[in-house]
């Protein structure tokens, strides 16, 4: 024993010095995935602090958590995260530590539920990947812009005005990507990619969605899978099937070489975004950008 | 630092002792990969507390985990105690059947429910500071460090009960028999430890974490000492260092807390199989080495021994007498010029007294394999200490 009370004796001196709490009067804000990341520094801009905790590329249903992570969630003042399951067991975490002096907010949770698509088997389950409505997304800048003028009501004024200018953003994404979708004919629409992120797309636009995987990246697509989707693609002549940036590409590989098999051809059309934005310098690093770039990819290889 | 570093530091720390005392044993009695094993098994009992709770949260979920993982080693000791198989092969038998037997029962009657091993336990040590117990609306520290905190005091005890009958029927089940100590039942009493702790350790730290800190510094220690509570003592320095030290290089690195401590275990261990004094890779190379001169030496004296005729003794036809390349045959040379068991006049080699006593002890050992006539030439060569 007297060994460890030795080595904590030791930690505890060459670690004393360091404490990096930021601390500049501002709140400090956690988010998890990017697209959550964009949308609340559109909202705080310079009046707040925020902190992501999913980078570019990375998936948020694997996400693991690092060092830092801890001292930026000690440092929460309001944690704002998808829900619906997306984040895992994080999620549960984030409703422990809402006794404390932290606000945690899942914006997904605060949406209408029965405008959300049910799990085909699970009754209270959603598909969480509601950001592909813009409609939803923004719901979640009128839920962010509401926390953060509660809590923060100094700077409400800054926000209303931030989250006004935003959604008219959105709304011009919106009546954009509508325009380019028109361009391709309602029996082209068929998206077929790694795993179930784009239900909440293909209902707003009219697209039939095919996921290799189910919703949970977790999960691993089977033998009988990939040759089902394979004449699935051969039957309705699709053009290009897609990678996403968060998922390996190795099972749409494997897919593309099924069809070719059978005899026929099939593109991959390129990488989408699906759970995670781009690289924060790139225009895909924004959730406007990521839309857009999805949208010109997909219409692009099918049509 | 913060409250909540501390506080993962000390939680790792804990574990990382907890972890280090039954491992020990476990890599003695050869079955180091059962708590990988464990740390599967126990699907099926948190599968069964859910149906019977239908709470997630429940301790009762963790605490059939535990049980299942009794249960698990009870049917590897029982597949291997037919003998047909060994340890290794029962355990991998045991774990994939009880963990499918988990996967079928959620496939059956629990498809709606996010229910899995991680889903009840939580095994991430970053967030364990934020899963805090309340007692009367007090704050009185995180959930997990309540939990392994126990779980090592429980350990503690039992190992100064029961160290004299851990110990014997560890090293000599017969012995232990024969004193009346069942070896059954420490086996089953060390087993259970070592399944609550991987339950435990599991929720606070993770899998891979639990498996790395029973098996890796209990595996570096076995490699410095022979002493059973050196060994466990120096199993739970490198469990608390390796912690320690990769908590604060995962800080460095803004990387996982577990993989870093992993890693850092990893490499005490690497550096202990490299530079262990004794069993050591680069010991047991250099002895070997020593051996080989050595055995050169021998067959070069009883060269000498043999032959009267100075041609046969000449420096320059050793050569092509013993047939030795020529490094070696300096090294020989000198080797036994610098222990006086040679003399070299005129280029002639010829046996001093002690070179020939030394090569009819060494005779004598070959043909009748005692021990005792040697004990004196022990020291200088390792050739004899085998």
């Amino acid at each position: 024993m007297k060994k460890i009370t030795l080595f904590l004796a030791i930690t505890l001196i060459f670690t004393a010095c360091k404490d990096a709490a930021k601390d500049n009067g501002k709140l400090n804000v956690v988010t998890t995935t990017s697209m959550i990341t964009d949308l609340v520094k559109n909202i705080g801009g310079d009046a707040i602090n925020v902190q992501g905790l999913m980078g570019s590329g990375v998936d948020p249903h694997l996400y693991k958590a690092s060092e830092g992570d801890v001292t930026k969630l000690v440092d929460a003042d309001i944690i704002f995260f998808n829900g619906l399951h997306l984040e895992g067991k994080l999620v549960d975490v984030f409703e422990k530590m809402s006794s404390q002096t932290k606000t945690p907010i899942s914006l997904a949770e605060s949406l209408d539920k029965s405008k959300l698509i049910g799990s085909e088997y699970f009754a209270s389950n959603y598909d969480p990947h509601v950001w592909f409505d813009i409609d939803f997304f923004k719901e979640f800048a009128k839920k962010v812009t509401n926390v953060l003028a509660e809590k923060d009501p100094k700077n409400a004024e800054i926000f209303r005005e931030n989250e006004k200018h935003y959604l008219t953003d959105l709304d011009k994404l919106k009546n954009d990507i509508q325009g380019v979708i028109n361009q391709l004919p309602a029996e082209k629409r068929i998206l077929v990619t790694a795993h179930d992120a784009f239900n909440y797309f293909g209902q707003a636009y009219g697209f039939k969605v095919v996921g290799l995987q189910g919703i949970s990246t977790a999960t691993e697509a089977g033998v009988q899978d990939v040759q089902k989707l394979a004449s699935f693609i051969i039957q309705y002549k699709i053009k290009a099937i897609f990678i996403e940036s968060s998922v390996p590409k190795r099972t749409i590989e494997a897919l593309q070489e099924a069809v070719k098999s059978k005899g026929h051809d099939v593109i991959i059309g390129g990488t989408l975004y699906s759970d995670a934005l781009g690289n924060p310098d790139s225009l895909e690093g924004t959730y406007v950008g990521m839309y857009r770039y999805n949208i010109k990819t997909i219409v692009g290889a099918l049509n | 630092m913060s409250s909540a570093q501390l506080e993962i530091q000390l939680i790792a720390c804990i574990v990382a002792v907890a972890c280090a005392i039954p491992g020990t044993f476990l890599v003695l009695r050869k079955m180091a990969m059962i708590s990988d094993a464990i740390s599967h098994s126990i699907l099926p009992g948190i599968v069964v507390g859910f149906f019977i709770t239908q709470d997630l949260n429940s301790p009762l979920l963790i605490l059939l985990a535990a049980l299942t993982g009794i249960i698990t080693v009870v049917l590897v000791e029982y597949i291997q105690k037919t003998g047909l198989v060994k340890e290794d092969t029962a355990i991998g038998l045991v774990f994939p059947a009880l963990f499918s037997i988990g996967v079928i029962l959620i496939a059956k009657n629990a498809n709606d429910v996010h229910l899995d091993v991680d889903a009840v336990l939580l095994g991430e040590l970053a967030f364990a500071p934020f899963d805090r117990l309340f007692i009367n609306g007090t704050d009185v520290g995180p959930k997990s460090l309540w939990v392994v905190g126990t779980i090592l005091l429980i350990t503690i005890t039992l190992l100064i009960l029961f160290f004299k009958e851990l110990k014997i029927s560890t090293f000599d089940k017969g012995l232990a028999a024969s004193l009346g100590l069942s070896p059954a039942i420490i086996h089953y009493g060390l087993m259970s430890v070592a399944s609550v702790t991987t339950v435990g350790a599991f929720d606070a730290v993770g899998a891979i974490l639990v498996v790395a800190l029973m098996i890796a510094p209990a595996a570096a220690a076995y490699l410095l000492t022979t002493d059973l509570k050196k060994m466990l003592a120096l199993a739970i320095s490198f469990g608390i260092f390796s912690a320690i030290l990769g908590y604060w290089v995962a800080h460095w690195l803004d990387a996982s807390i577990a993989g870093s401590i992993t890693t850092v275990l990893g490499f005490v261990f690497l550096m202990v199989y490299l530079f262990a004094p004794l069993k050591g890779i680069i010991a047991v190379m250099y002895r070997e080495k020593q051996q080989r001169t050595e055995v050169s030496l021998l067959t070069f004296l009883l060269h000498l021994k043999n032959h009267d005729e100075v041609e046969e003794r000449h420096v320059n036809h050793l050569n092509e007498h013993i047939n030795w390349q020529k490094v070696r045959a300096k090294t020989v040379l000198d080797l036994a010029l610098k222990n006086n068991m040679i003399l070299i006049e005129n280029n002639v080699v010829s046996l001093t007294k002690k070179g020939n006593d030394f090569t009819s002890k060494a005779i004598d050992y070959i043909i009748t394999n005692e021990d005792a006539q040697i004990e004196d030439m022990k020291d200088d060569f390792f050739l004899f200490r085998g």
